[in-house]
C-alpha cells in the first residue's frame, strides 16, 4: 500500500468516525438533498425579482415583503398586508422548501410555483398587478434586459419571469437540519430528548400527516378531524372554507394542505389563520382538534424540542 | 414554325420531367413521414405511464396496510405521470394521427380518469391518515382507560367497563381485518354499552373513555370511507384508458405501417415505370446513336472523297498555276525578248545608217580622180619633168594631188568615225543580248546586287523606246547597300513596270511624260516605286489590275502585271498600285523583305 493511499484511507476513516455515519434511517421523514440542481444565473435573476417591488401595482411591496427569509420564509404577522395595506386572507406560508410541497397555497389551488407566482401577482389584495405593466417596468430596466437576454432566448416575458422566480424558490430548500443529519445516520446529531420528542411525535400520530421530505406538505387534511375547530373559533371567513373554495365539494370544507414543519420554530404565528402565536399553542390545538387527545406538558415540550431540530440552512445561491 | 414546334416539345418534356419529379417527391415525403420510432417511443411512454399508474396503486395499498410511512410516494407518481404525459403529447402532436378525434376523445377520458383518481387518492391520504392515527392510538387509549380503572378500587361497574373496553378494542381490531357490517354492529353495541357505563364512572375515567370511544368511532367511520375510496380508486379505469390509448396507437402504427408498405409498393411500381422509361430512352438513344454513327460515317466518307477531290483539284490547279506561271514567265520572257529585239533593232538602225554612210563615202571616194592623174603621169613617163613643169595639164597635177590628199584624209576620218559608231552599236547589241541571256534563267537565285545598277539595266533594255517616246526619267535612288535579291524576278518586274508606265504615258496624248523611279530601303524591306504621269487607273479596275488576263490595251495580253505580282509574291514581297483615278497617273509600289546573306 502506498503512503498516499494509506493517508487517504486514514482520512476517510477519521471522517466516518467524526460524522458517526451509519446507514440512513428508514423513517417516515426523509432528509432534504444537500444540493439542488437549479440553474444558478436564473436563480440569481429570480432572487432580484423576489426582492423587487416593481412586481406590485403601486411598487410598494415585493415577494420578500411578506416572505422574510430570516424569519423562516414567512411573515411575522398573522395576516400580511397587501399593496393597499389590506390584510390577506391567509397567514403567509413559508417560501422555504415550498418547492417540496405537492401543491401551493393553504388550499392547494396552485399545482406549481409558477402558478402560485401568477396568483399572488394578480391578486388584488396582495400585489394587485398585471403582467403588461410589470413586464413594461422590468423591460425599462437595462440590468433586467441584459440578465434576461443572457438567460432566456425570448427575453423578458411572463413565462420567463415566473420561471426565474420559481427557479429561485426551488433553490430555497433548507438541507442539513440536525434531524436530517440524524436521518442520514449521524446518531449524535440530535439529543436523547429530541429523539424522545420524535418518538412522541410518531406515537401520538402527528406523523400520520406530517411525514415525507417536507414533514407535511404532501396531502390535504381536514382542520378539526377529532373536534370542530371552527365552532370554537368564530367568525368563519372565506379562507376558513379551505379546499372547498377550490373544489366546491362538501367533503373538502375546512380541508387544508398539511403544512410542512421544517423551520417551524421560525414561522410563528401558526395555522392558516395565524391564530397560534407560539409552538406550544399550535401543538395544543393540533392535539385537541386533529389527534383527539390531550397532551401532557412533557409531551409538548419534547415534541417542540424535536420540531426545533427541523430547522436547516438556506443554501447560498451559487 | 419549326422553332415553335421545338419550343412546344421542350415545354412538354419539361412538364413530364416536373410531373415525374413531383410524383417521386410526393412518394418520398409520404414514405418519409412515416416514422415508426415516434410510434414506438409513444407506445413506450404509454406503457411507462401505465406502469407508473399501477405502481401508484401499489403505493396506495402499501399506505393502506401501513408499509408506506410517508405520502411522498403517493405524490411523486402523479408528477411522473404528468411529466411523461407531456412528453407523449409533444410526440403525438408531431405525429400524423389518422384518427385524431378518437385519440383526443380517449386522452380526454384518460385525463378525466386520472383527475378522478388523483382526487380519490388525495381523499384516501386524508382519511387513511386519520384512520391510521386512530388505529395506532387505540391501544394507547385503551391502556389509558384500563390504567385509570386499575388505579381505582375494583367494582362491578369498573370491571364491566374494563371488559367492554377490551371487547370493543378487540372487536374494532377484528373489524379492521374483516370490515363486515356485523362486526361494525357488534362494536357499536359495545360502544353503546360503554356510553351507559360512562354515567357511573369518575370524570377522569369518563374522559379517557370518551377519547377511546371517539377514536373507535373514527376507526369505524374512516375504515368504511377508506375502503370505499379504495374501491373507487380500483374502479377508476386509468389503466383501461391507457390500454385504449395503447391499442389506438398500435392501430395507428399498424395502419401507418400498412400505408407505408403500400407507398413502398407504389414507389416500386413507379420505379419500375421509371426504369422502363429509362430503358426505352436508352434504346432510343442507342438507336439514334447508331444512326448518328452511320450518318457520321457517310459524312466522313463523303468528306474523304471530297478531300481527295479537293486534293486532285488542288493538284490540277497547282499544275494549271505552274503552267500559268510558266507561260507567264514565257510571256514575260517573250516580252523581254521583244524589248531586247526592239532595242537591238534600234541599235541595228544606227548600225545600218553608219554602214550606209561608210558605203556612200567609199563609193564617192576621191580615189577615182587620183587614178586618172596617175594614168596621166604614166603617159608622160619619159618626159615627166617636162610634163610637170611645162605641160598645161601637168602643171596642175601637184595642186591636184594636194587636194586629193586632203579630201582622202577627210574621208578617212569620217569613215573611221562612222566605224567607231558602228563598233559601239554592235557592242551595245552584244551587251543587250548578253544581259538578256544572263537573266533568262528560270531558277530563283538570290545573289548580291546593287539595286541602282539593276534599275539601270532595266532602263537600258527600254532605253530606245523611252528615248523614242520622249520619256523623261527621274532617278530618285536612296542610299542602297548591296542586297541579296532574286535578280531575274526583280528585273522582270522592273522591265514590266517601266514598259507598263511607258505604254500608259504613250496612251495619253500631251502632258509631261515623266517616269520617276524611287528606291528606298529601311533595313527590313526594300521599297521600289515606279511612278508615271500616264492615263492612270479607273478606280473600278484597281482590284482587278493584277488579275490574270486583265488588260485595258488592245494589244495587251494581261500577263505583265499578273506575272509581276506572282513574282513579287514568290519573293515574299507585295506589289500594289496607287492611283487617284483616270488621268492622274499611277504609282506601282514593290515591297520586298530584305534577306540577309545566305537566306
Amino acid at each position: 500500500m502506498t503512503g498516499a493511499l494509506r493517508w487517504a484511507c486514514a482520512f476517510l476513516l477519521s471522517g466516518l468516525a467524526q460524522q458517526n455515519i451509519a446507514a440512513p434511517l428508514d423513517e417516515p421523514i426523509k432528509p432534504i438533498p444537500r444540493w439542488h440542481t437549479e440553474n444558478g444565473p436564473r436563480a440569481e435573476l429570480g432572487r432580484q425579482l423576489f426582492n423587487d417591488k416593481r412586481l406590485s401595482a403601486n411598487q410598494s411591496i415585493s415577494c420578500a415583503s411578506c416572505h422574510l427569509l430570516d424569519r423562516g420564509g414567512a411573515d411575522v404577522r398573522a395576516f400580511s398586508l397587501g399593496l393597499h395595506g389590506q390584510a390577506t386572507g391567509f397567514n403567509a406560508p413559508s417560501v422555504l422548501n415550498a418547492a417540496l410541497n405537492f401543491r401551493q397555497f393553504w388550499n392547494g389551488r396552485s399545482a406549481t410555483l409558477e402558478e402560485q407566482i401568477n396568483d399572488v401577482l394578480l391578486s388584488p389584495v396582495e400585489m394587485g398587478a398585471n403582467w403588461t405593466d410589470v413586464l413594461a417596468r422590468l423591460s425599462a430596466d437595462r440590468v433586467y434586459q441584459q440578465a434576461f437576454a443572457a438567460n432566456y432566448s425570448s427575453g423578458i416575458t411572463q413565462e420567463n419571469v415566473q420561471n426565474a422566480l420559481a427557479t429561485y424558490e426551488r433553490t430555497l430548500t433548507t438541507p442539513k437540519a440536525r434531524f436530517d443529519l440524524y436521518l442520514e445516520g449521524d446518531s449524535t446529531a440530535i439529543t436523547e430528548e429530541e429523539k424522545a420528542g420524535y418518538g412522541r411525535f410518531k406515537q401520538y400520530g402527528c406523523i400520520s400527516c406530517h411525514q415525507g421530505i417536507n414533514v407535511g406538505g404532501n396531502m390535504f387534511q381536514r382542520f378539526g378531524v377529532m373536534g370542530d375547530y371552527f365552532k370554537d373559533r368564530t367568525p368563519i371567513t372565506d379562507a376558513d372554507q379551505g379546499r372547498f373554495a377550490v373544489t366546491g365539494l362538501e367533503e373538502d370544507r375546512h380541508v387544508f394542505k398539511v403544512p410542512g414543519l421544517r423551520n417551524v420554530e421560525h414561522t410563528a404565528p401558526y395555522f392558516h389563520d395565524g391564530s397560534a402565536p407560539t409552538l406550544d399553542k399550535a401543538v395544543e390545538v393540533m392535539f385537541k382538534y386533529q389527534l383527539g387527545r390531550r397532551a401532557t406538558d412533557e409531551d409538548t415540550r419534547l415534541i417542540i424540542l424535536f420540531l426545533k431540530t427541523l430547522s436547516g440552512e438556506v443554501q447560498v445561491v451559487p | 414554325m419549326s422553332f415553335l414546334r421545338r419550343y412546344l416539345s421542350w415545354i412538354t418534356i419539361a412538364g413530364v420531367a416536373i410531373s415525374l419529379a413531383g410524383v417521386l417527391a410526393f412518394m418520398f415525403l409520404r414514405i418519409d413521414s412515416y416514422d415508426p420510432s415516434r410510434y414506438f417511443s409513444s407506445l413506450a411512454l404509454l406503457r411507462q405511464i401505465k406502469q407508473i399508474d399501477s405502481q401508484w396503486e401499489v403505493q396506495v395499498l402499501r399506505s393502506r396496510i401501513g408499509i408506506n410511512l410517508d405520502y411522498d410516494s403517493l405524490v411523486d407518481p402523479l408528477n411522473e405521470l404528468n411529466k411523461n404525459w407531456r412528453q407523449l403529447e409533444q410526440l403525438t402532436q408531431a405525429a400524423p394521427l389518422r384518427n385524431r378525434d378518437k385519440w383526443q376523445h380517449n386522452t380526454q377520458l384518460y385525463q378525466q380518469a386520472l383527475a378522478k383518481k388523483a382526487e380519490l387518492i388525495e381523499s384516501f391520504k386524508s382519511h387513511n391518515s386519520v384512520l391510521r392515527n386512530s388505529l395506532h392510538f387505540l391501544p394507547t387509549a385503551e391502556d389509558d382507560v384500563q390504567n385509570l380503572i386499575s388505579d381505582q378500587r375494583s367494582s362491578m361497574v369498573l370491571d364491566n367497563t374494563s371488559s367492554y373496553v377490551f371487547d370493543v378494542l378487540l372487536g374494532t381490531m377484528e373489524f379492521v381485518q374483516v370490515s363486515t357490517d356485523d362486526k361494525a354492529a357488534e362494536v357499536t353495541i359495545g360502544l353503546e354499552k360503554l356510553e351507559e357505563q360512562k354515567a357511573h364512572l369518575d370524570p377522569d375515567t369518563a374522559d379517557a373513555l370518551d377519547i377511546f370511544n371517539q377514536h373507535v368511532h373514527t376507526v369505524l367511520r374512516e375504515q368504511k370511507v377508506v375502503d370505499g375510496v379504495l374501491n373507487a380508486i380500483a374502479a377508476v379505469s386509468v389503466a383501461n384508458r391507457l390500454d385504449g390509448l395503447i391499442e389506438l396507437l398500435s392501430q395507428e402504427q399498424l395502419m401507418s405501417a400498412e400505408q407505408d408498405r403500400l407507398h413502398h409498393q407504389y414507389l416500386l411500381v413507379f420505379s419500375g415505370v421509371l426504369a422502363a422509361l429509362l430503358l426505352y430512352l436508352g434504346v432510343r438513344l442507342a438507336r439514334s446513336y447508331g444512326e448518328i454513327n452511320r450518318v457520321n460515317r457517310a459524312l466522313h466518307n463523303a468528306n474523304d472523297e471530297l478531300e481527295a477531290r479537293v486534293v486532285e483539284r488542288t493538284r490540277e490547279l497547282q499544275r494549271a498555276q505552274s503552267e500559268l506561271v510558266g507561260s507567264a514567265r514565257q510571256a514575260g520572257m517573250a516580252e523581254i525578248a521583244t524589248n531586247v529585239l526592239h532595242n537591238v533593232g534600234n541599235v541595228l538602225n544606227s548600225v545600218n545608217i553608219s554602214a550606209d554612210l561608210v558605203a556612200r563615202k567609199v563609193r564617192t571616194s576621191k580615189s577615182a580622180g587620183l587614178s586618172k592623174a596617175v594614168a596621166m603621169l604614166q603617159e608622160h613617163q619619159h618626159d615627166l619633168g617636162h610634163f610637170i613643169t611645162q605641160d598645161e595639164k601637168g602643171k596642175l597635177l601637184p595642186g591636184y594631188f594636194a587636194q586629193v590628199c586632203e579630201a582622202l584624209n577627210a574621208e578617212r576620218e569620217s569613215i573611221t568615225r562612222e566605224l567607231e559608231l558602228l563598233n559601239k552599236s554592235v557592242n551595245h547589241i552584244k551587251e543587250i543580248v548578253t544581259t538578256q541571256q544572263s537573266y533568262a534563267g528560270p531558277s530563283s537565285i538570290v545573289e548580291p546586287l546593287m539595286m541602282a545598277e539593276l534599275m539601270e539595266d532595266a532602263l537600258r533594255m527600254q532605253a530606245g523606246s523611252l528615248v523614242r517616246h520622249q520619256v523623261e526619267v527621274i532617278r530618285d535612288y536612296g542610299p542602297i547597300a548591296e542586297l541579296w535579291l532574286d535578280k531575274h524576278r526583280l528585273l522582270l518586274i522592273l522591265v514590266n513596270l517601266i514598259s507598263n508606265a511607258k505604254q500608259a504615258m504613250n496612251a495619253r496624248e500631251g502632258g509631261p511624260r515623266t517616269l520617276t523611279l524611287s528606291i528606298r530601303e529601311d533595313g527590313e524591306r526594300l521599297t521600289i516605286r515606279v511612278r508615271d504621269t500616264g492615263e492612270g487607273i479607273d478606280p473600278q479596275h484597281m482590284t482587278r489590275i493584277f488579275s490574270h488576263g486583265f488588260t485595258t490595251r488592245a494589244e495587251g495580253h494581261g500577263f505583265g502585271l499578273h506575272s509581276c505580282a506572282l513574282a513579287a509574291i514568290e519573293m515574299d514581297g507585295t506589289l500594289r498600285v496607287e492611283s487617284e483615278g483616270v488621268g492622274s497617273g499611277a504609282c506601282f509600289v514593290l515591297e520586298i523583305p530584305i534577306k540577309s546573306k545566305g537566306q
